[in-house]
């Protein structure tokens, strides 16, 4: 513990450590790359091409259409279809969970079907979803839906199960009708697993979305990465990969942080020692 | 009383899974509300999954495609253990290597291993060799992740009160490391084939010769929607199945975890 080392004096945290280590590691692996394809033509660019490259067909698709669109045009159409089916499936999720856990009895008459069809990975509703709607948006919302569907379910079940019996019986006793309850003591205490719910459901959404388009499509990025593939354009494939990483890691951080936003008791609780 | 609640509501899952399956056959049957061509009825799926199990269905029969699927999700999710295991014990056990190996994994998580099959296309064809890459790297982070922290798991105060108390290597490794290693690494494993399940059914769709997604989509193409329910049924199976052989497996080798999840 108590050596020093040259190249990292004690009085760098191991924060800053990890941080330089890690750049070292990117920018290593980045010169590695250029190194292989630029400088010295180790390997074909037709199989993998070099940073540059990439960044330049990254910019070429910005400004000129390739499978149809732009760049832009790719990514707004990937969103809203992402959208539709995170959205619906939000709409009709939540209440199902409430259901699930207030009614048990519904629960029981449908759970035999949620099973079986929560065990059915989304990818394996893509064929039944093109014969039903054809290449449209509707075939990747489904998919997209599906994906997002049983863990905004099944997070709102958990959500409601955790209000405490006592704290219903107290509302009742000081007259809160049953919207009132729902309102004022089921909610905050099952916002925040339902939100957990969305925000798995979100990311998942986004991963079957572009499963979805990879296999058909008329636009949206997966189907500009399979464009790139029957192009045997393996830039426009990095491009898409590229796009997506981003657009998921950018999804994925906006919902982290309206959570504090939208829900900003969370915090509170979970310094009160949880629910 | 919590016991014949539980068995009460499973009586009714019961009973309504039957009346789910009566409505189906209502709702499809010859001259019924839904067309064949939509959904087909619960006996020709029945009728045609028995067929497909002597006639070839797209070159193999059943048993030919549910083989091919599973030893492809088998190869790659094994390969990634012995690639991941091992490179998560080190990153735990060397921080160096860990500040060095983490940022080109946080680089490639938010890709969907999914994304990569066009590219694991062009390099290397249609072919096995591309669906188990798809596949092994669906289940490499799982591995990895859980390797590591399954170290971190390992109270260093339990070594040395074992150690104290006069226990051996080979005791401190069987007793303490590996009771509170093992839950971990075998979620891990859990969570992994899951992945890799469902990755290789995209894979499948996209890019076979055989297996059960190549089935569906091919059945699709050709309207054989009996065929196509086939194929997505025994895809839902065969991943429940694989589920419950983690579990029976996890209950196998680290029976503790399970006793612990319940007393909390």
């Amino acid at each position: 513990m108590t050596q020093t080392w040259v190249v990292e004096p004690a009085h760098w945290s191991a924060k800053t450590q990890a941080t330089l280590y890690g750049a070292a590691s990117l920018l290593g692996l980045l010169f590695l790359w250029i190194a292989a394809t630029s400088i010295f033509g180790w390997i074909d660019p037709r199989v993998l091409p070099s940073p540059f490259e990439i960044a330049l067909r990254f910019a070429d698709l910005l400004v000129d259409p390739f499978g149809g669109a732009t760049l832009l045009g790719h990514v707004l159409g990937s969103l809203k279809r992402w959208g539709l089916g995170v959205v619906t499936a939000a709409i009709l999720g939540v209440p199902v969970g409430v259901l699930f856990a207030w009614a048990p009895l519904f629960r029981a008459v449908v759970n035999p079907v949620f099973e079986i069809l929560r065990y059915i990975p989304p990818f394996a509703w893509v064929p039944i979803a093109i014969l039903w709607f054809g290449a449209s948006t509707m075939t990747q919302a489904m998919v997209v839906f599906i994906a997002a569907f049983p863990a905004i379910v099944i997070n709102s079940q958990l959500g409601v199960q955790q209000v405490e019996k006592i704290l219903l019986d107290a509302a009742r006793v000081y007259g809160a009708g049953s919207l009132r309850t729902l309102r004022r003591v089921v909610m905050p205490v099952a916002a925040p697993t339902i939100y957990t719910g969305i925000r798995i459901a979100v990311s998942n959404g986004w991963m079957a979305l572009v499963g979805a388009e990879l296999i058909v499509g008329k636009n949206g990025l997966g189907f500009l990465i399979s464009q790139g593939q029957n192009n045997d354009s393996v830039s426009t494939i990095f491009v898409g990969i590229i796009s997506i990483g981003i657009l998921g890691l950018l999804i994925d951080t906006i919902v982290q942080r309206s959570e504090k936003i939208l829900l900003p008791w969370r915090g509170r609780l979970d310094q009160a020692g949880g629910i | 009383m919590r016991r014949s609640m539980v068995s009460r509501a499973f009586l009714i899952s019961l009973v309504a899974g039957v009346g789910w399956v009566l409505l189906w056959a209502w709702l499809t049957r010859a001259g019924g509300p839904v067309p064949k061509l939509f959904f087909p009825s619960p006996e020709e799926v029945f009728d045609r999954f028995l067929k497909m199990w002597t006639r070839p269905y797209l070159g193999s029969t059943l048993l030919g495609h549910i083989s091919s699927s599973l030893s492809i999700v088998l190869a790659g999710w094994v390969l990634a253990g012995i690639v991941g295991v091992p490179l998560g014990i080190a990153m735990a056990w060397w921080r160096k290597l860990k500040w060095i190996a983490f940022p080109v994994f946080q680089l490639i998580r938010p890709v969907p291993p999914l994304a990569w099959i066009p590219l694991t296309l062009v390099w290397m064809g249609i072919g096995d060799a591309a669906r188990i890459t798809v596949v092994f790297i669906a289940a490499l982070v799982p591995w990895m992740m859980n390797s590591m922290q399954s170290v971190y798991s390992v109270d260093k105060l339990l070594i040395d009160a074992g150690r104290t108390l006069g226990a051996n290597d080979r005791q401190i490794l069987s007793r303490v490391v590996c009771r509170t290693a093992l839950p971990t690494l075998v979620a891990g494993a859990r969570i992994a084939l899951g992945n890799a399940w469902t990755t290789l059914i995209a894979a499948e769709l996209l890019a076979a010769t055989a297996g059960l997604g190549y089935v569906a989509l091919n059945a699709s193409r050709m309207l054989d929607t009996d065929v196509l329910l086939v194929a997505m049924l025994l895809i839902g199976i065969l991943g429940a199945l694989l589920s419950i052989m983690m579990q029976l497996a996890t209950r196998f080798l680290a029976p503790w975890s399970i006793r612990q999840s319940r007393g909390q």
